[in-house]
């Protein structure tokens, strides 16, 4: 909102700089977003001449040479001149030598094309105050020779666009922020003086207008209507003009402008009705009907609906309440009787309208924040008193009344003692009291008690914000001053407690990832729907979908970290900087089952390395994804090793069958995928190369389950024996389903005679030497007692027993 | 032939055939051919007893002299070798010059150094790390907030909702039938916090949050916050101020300084916004710039997670991530946080 400094003078005695008033009004609370001076700034050596003579420049066409009287201090100079709208006899600014005009223009004596000039005519632009209209400044009204030009030139105003936070309706309007200020500075307010009193013009009483009828008391509290006759609508004075077009306001006439005007003193927004435009002479307070249309005043017609409250006369509706007059019972230049409508409309039904219209307004920006009801009665008096001021007229039927039945009183109990313990710090009481006086929150009532002095202050109606001790300790310490916290050392205790499970998996897998060579990214939640299908099914994307996106391309939750790493892969080929492993950890959201879940997440990808190196290392593959994602695994403290490892089947997805594969569920806790990404997919987006990579998420509250400690296990001393052994199997056995044969069969073997401590793939081979489809996996097996050296003897008969029993019981056949 | 002319012959000869060994068995077969059974050295040595009596003792310090010259050149020609077998396994020397092929170092994105070095600070002073989920539902990110339900913050405007059939199963709700969305502040994490457990708490709460607002040089659909809170007894604003200026001089260095100015939070009481004060940090060519908002806890906020406000105090703080690491490193535009252009990554390899 915008302030005039010279307009809050009238009601407090303000004397400080600008900066200064600038800096009370950020420590009062009210963020200052731009401060902009009108006027002209103080000018130094710039004084009042009169052109005596006019000659043309001997060696210059455009200049001419003029003889200037700066009046008897000064007397007559000699001063080269290049504008061309003045006569012998005006009297215009001059610019002597040692002036400084804005934008660090310094005047000195000079010789321009030889000739002497001691000083510069000014144009309104050289000092600042305004567009150059057509050459030099002609001062009106013959100011006195000599004079200093701030003397004659009106004076400027400073404007302070403020941010007023949504607690403090009472200050969207000068008088608010005045109250402020005077408290900031210790100053006095005045307010201004109230002439109209409710009195009746006898001789001119009207029964032109008659009642004011409220349907909806919930949306409109209050309203109160004032009928003027005799006015004569013209211009409103200058000085109003003037202080409107300061906070941005374009004037109209002197009936609206009185209104805008009282808005913006009191923050009570007005409106005046043309009397004759009233159908029926009574206003009624109505909901609209449904599809019912008003023009508004800025030309547009507008379809309400059944919830939009408006103002209307017997025919039709007139205005749509607290937000914008229609143009159908404005004020124009033959309105001779006014209404003047004073009301208090409820926040959330104008806020409503005011959304559902797409129309706001001055007004409804007030009443969206809050009007005050008990001060509505004082601004349309005021109103009344600046329209007969400047329009004439007089009030010719008693106020009608609707609502406004309840008067204020609010009281709060506070003691000093409570103060000092909220601030941490100590105020004198004296101080804190007047601190309270000054904003008007007078102490109605003081005892002394052991926690210091107890004060009933009384909250003035317009501070509805205030209604508990903390509230006041708040103001105490505004008028006192933030910036006068005293400094102190932080203590603390300790606490029991842990970093959440969730923010130790993400630093433990970023740790994990960034030792491994990956950069960690982080890219947006909220995908596009087609992206999702690619990834999940329609009714997951359906079930992730937000109701109100903002754009189009960011209207689901993501379901994965992937998603969004191949982004950054195409982003940094498409700039030609080349691929490198990425990671990001953050939340992703799955469908499951009819189950929507958050999940915790960290995933990785690997493009293949394009860039040509002097030596070539192996490249990444599938081992390397399953790899670092067991590592991801284990910081959630899953065991990726122990869990049975599926590959991913079926088409359209989003990973390569044949090359990726997965273990867990989400419904169970826990899930990872990770392989190579389809290449099809990757095709689609433009991705070159390869690009594997691996995905793990977990339920927080899986996480939540405190880890055990660990304990420690004992092992044995004595050395193992070793035996290989060797399948010939199809070819399309998964290694894994073989060594669980091969281990189910050396446990049985060995029985309780010792321990079959590992059993490995050391090799797999096909080719030459094996039949056609078929492979070899060669494990290595490792035999160990816990208590004993075991002899090769007892050894050979478990070795041949597992070769038995793989050679009877499966479709292997062991490798001689 | 004297015996001295002969062992001064054979040193000769000894000393340049076993120059000429290159390897161990070439090493072992001279060494054979001086001082092996049949070996010429050990030949000369049996001609000693057929030595005259008084002859023998220069003789035999001959002998002795010889022999140990003998062994001195087999030794120095077997380290030889072994030299020659070492460098022969180490290949040509490297260039060390040359960069690793390898990639790398990983690098922890801006975002999380910022982060992590917060809570740090925070941690060394008993703020433990609290986590919470993203999608939130309407009691924790506002009712529990005392933000009345008019408030224009909820409104579809300003905050992304789920359609009123989503629901998320690990996201609880305090009341049946609550909409879903997504939080716009992480103080949804110190309501579920505060409900878990009775006080004292002390958490630092750092995360996504959402608002729907257009993407632009410092706007972006979704950014990272990192918020405190704190609640004993007699918990003042004097606390909290300290704690702030601990927090910036630790993270800013010494001469960095903050302010408060009062503000308006609906979950604070008193609000204030956070300015700090550190011209020495690049780009910052204003005396104060805006960081954060903190107060002291509002007494309907404990009233909503069922803690009594006549007992229990607290303090609350909280600032964009992405803010403080544009001020910290310069960078000045936000969308450069969520592009991972690697040339950017790359600047913070293992980096504070």
């Amino acid at each position: 909102m915008k302030i005039s400094l010279n307009w809050i003078r009238d009601y407090v005695a303000l004397d400080a700089a600008v900066p200064e008033i600038t800096r009370a009004i950020t420590f009062l609370g009210f963020e200052v977003e731009h401060v902009a001076t009108t006027g002209a700034p103080a000018l130094e050596h710039v004084v009042v001449g009169e052109v005596l003579a006019c000659d043309r420049h001997p060696n210059a066409d455009k200049l001419s040479v003029c003889r200037v009287d700066i009046g008897p201090a000064g007397g007559v100079r000699t001063i080269v001149c290049g504008a061309q709208n003045y006569r012998v006899g005006d009297r215009v600014p001059v610019a002597l030598p040692g002036a400084v005009l804005p934008g660090d223009f310094r005047i000195k004596q000079s010789k321009i094309r030889g000739e002497l000039s001691d000083g510069m005519l000014c144009s309104a632009r050289e000092l600042g105050i305004g567009e150059d209209q057509g050459g030099l400044l002609i001062l009106e009204g013959r100011p006195a020779l000599g004079a200093p030009i701030n003397d004659v030139l009106p004076p400027g105003d400073t404007v302070f666009d403020i941010e007023i936070t949504p607690n403090r309706p009472d200050c969207l309007s000068h008088i608010g922020l005045a109250r402020e200020l005077a408290a900031g500075f210790r100053k006095g307010l005045t307010y201004p003086q109230e002439k109209f009193r409710g009195e009746v013009d006898a001789a001119a009483k009207s029964d032109l207008f008659e009642a004011v009828q409220v349907d909806t008391p919930e949306d409109c509290p209050l309203y109160t209507a004032h009928v003027l006759a005799g006015v004569k609508v013209g211009p409103s004075p200058a000085w109003m003009q003037e202080r409107l077009r300061a906070v941005g306001l374009r004037p109209i006439n002197n009936i609206v402008d009185a209104g805008n005007y009282v808005m913006l003193e009191y923050g009570q927004p007005l409106h005046a009705f043309d009397a004759r435009k009233i159908a029926g002479g009574r206003l009624v307070v109505r909901r609209a009907f449904e599809g019912e249309k008003i023009t508004t005043l800025d030309g547009k017609e507008r379809t309400l609906s059944a919830r939009t409250l408006v103002i209307a006369d017997a025919a039709k509706a007139l205005v749509v309440a607290g937000v914008m007059g229609g143009e159908n019972s404005g004020i124009d230049p033959s309105t001779t009787s006014i209404v003047l409508e004073c009301a208090i409309f409820r926040p959330a039904s104008v806020r409503w309208t005011s959304r559902s219209l797409g129309l706001s307004s001055d007004s409804s920006y007030r009443y969206e924040r809050g009007v005050d009801p008990h001060t509505a009665v004082e601004a349309a008096r005021r109103a009344i008193d600046l329209i007969i001021e400047t329009a004439g007229g007089s009030v010719v039927a008693p106020i009608c009344i609707a609502g406004g039945d309840v008067p204020w009183k609010r009281e709060v109990e506070l003691t000093s003692g409570f103060v000092r313990e909220r601030l941490g710090f100590d105020i004198p009481e004296p101080e804190m009291k007047a601190a309270l006086e000054s904003l008007e929150l007078n102490v109605a009532h003081e005892v002394q008690t052991a926690d210091g002095a107890r004060w009933t202050v009384s909250i003035p109606s317009w501070r509805d914000d205030l209604d508990r001790p903390i509230d006041l300790v708040e103001e105490i310490l505004r008028i006192h001053g933030t910036e006068r916290i005293p400094g102190a050392r932080v203590t603390s205790i300790g606490l029991v407690a842990e970093d959440d499970p969730v923010v130790v998996f993400n630093r433990r897998a970023s740790a994990y990832l960034v030792g491994h060579d990956f950069h960690e990214c982080v890219n947006l939640t909220l995908r596009p729907a087609r992206e999702l299908t690619t990834w999940v099914s329609q009714t997951a994307a359906a079930e992730l979908a937000l109701a109100n996106p903002f754009v189009e391309d960011q209207s689901h939750l993501r379901p994965t970290l992937i998603m969004g790493l191949l982004d950054s892969i195409l982003l940094n080929q498409s700039r030609g900087t080349a691929g490198a492993p990425l990671f990001e950890v953050g939340r992703i959201f799955v469908e499951h089952n009819g189950h929507n879940l958050e999940g915790a997440s960290a995933a990785f990808v690997i493009p293949e390395d394009a860039a040509r190196h002097w030596r070539r290392r192996e490249p990444a593959d599938f081992y390397t994804a399953r790899h670092h994602l067991a590592a991801v695994a284990a910081a959630a403290a899953v065991d990726l090793g122990s869990a049975p490892i599926t590959p991913v089947t079926g088409p359209g997805n989003a990973w390569q069958e044949g090359h990726s594969a997965g273990a867990g569920a989400i419904d169970q806790g826990w899930v990872a995928r990770f392989g190579l990404v389809n290449l099809a997919l990757l095709r689609s987006l433009g991705i070159e190369g390869n690009v594997l990579a691996g995905t793990f998420t977990i339920l927080p509250e899986r996480l939540s389950d405190a880890a055990p400690r660990l304990r420690f296990r004992d092992f044995s001393l004595f050395p193992a024996a070793l035996r290989d052994i060797a399948l010939v199997v199809d070819r399309s056995a998964r290694a894994g389903d073989v060594r669980s044969e091969v281990a189910r069969a050396a446990a049985a073997a060995a029985g309780e005679s010792f321990a079959v401590e590992d059993v490995g793939v050391f090799d797999v081979y096909e080719g030459k030497g094996l039949p056609e489809g078929k492979k070899s996996v060669a494990f290595s097996l490792v035999f160990r007692s816990p208590s004993r050296t075991l002899t090769d003897e007892e050894v050979n008969i478990v070795f041949q027993r597992i070769q038995d029993e793989l050679g009877k019981t499966s479709a292997y056949q062991v490798r001689k | 032939m004297e015996m001295h002319e002969q062992l001064s012959t054979l040193l000769t000869k000894a000393a340049e055939e076993l120059q000429a060994t290159r390897t161990r068995p070439e090493l072992e077969a001279a060494k054979a051919r001086y001082v092996g059974p049949n070996g010429e050295f050990t030949a000369i040595m049996k001609q000693m007893g057929s030595v005259a009596k008084e002859l023998r003792p220069a003789m035999g310090k001959l002998v002795n002299e010889s022999k140990a010259r003998l062994q001195a050149l087999l030794d120095s020609r077997l380290r030889a070798i072994e030299d020659s077998e070492l460098s022969a396994r180490l290949g040509p020397p490297i260039d060390p010059t040359l960069p690793s092929p390898d990639p790398g170092p990983g690098t922890y994105h801006p975002l999380t150094l910022v982060r992590e070095e917060v809570c740090r600070i925070l941690r060394k002073v008993g703020f433990t790390v609290a986590d919470g989920p993203e999608v939130e539902t309407e009691f924790y990110c506002f009712d529990a907030l005392n933000t009345p339900p008019d408030h224009p913050a909820r409104d579809a405007q300003d905050t992304f909702y789920f359609p009123p059939t989503t629901s998320f199963d690990n996201v609880t709700v305090h009341r049946p039938g609550e909409r879903y969305l997504l939080r716009t502040h992480t103080s949804s994490v110190q309501v579920r916090t505060m409900l878990k457990g009775p006080p004292p708490i002390r958490i630092v709460s750092p995360g996504r949050v959402y608002r729907r607002d257009t993407t632009d040089a410092s706007h972006s659909a979704n950014f990272h916050q990192i918020e405190c809170l704190y609640v004993d007894r007699g918990v003042t604003v004097r606390d909290l101020k300290a704690l702030l200026d601990y927090l910036f001089e630790a993270l800013l260095g010494p001469g960095t300084k903050t302010r408060f100015r009062p503000h308006y939070f609906g979950y604070t009481e008193p609000s204030f916004e956070v300015d700090l004060s550190a011209r020495h940090l690049p780009k910052v060519n204003k005396e104060w710039i805006e960081i954060g908002g903190c107060g002291i806890v509002d007494p309907e906020v404990f009233k909503a997670v069922g803690y009594d406000p006549d007992v229990w105090t607290g303090y609350a703080f909280g600032m964009g991530i992405e803010r403080l690491a544009m001020t910290l490193y310069g960078i000045d535009d936000i969308r450069l946080f969520y592009q991972n252009d690697l040339r950017l990554l790359r600047q913070f390899a293992g980096g504070v």
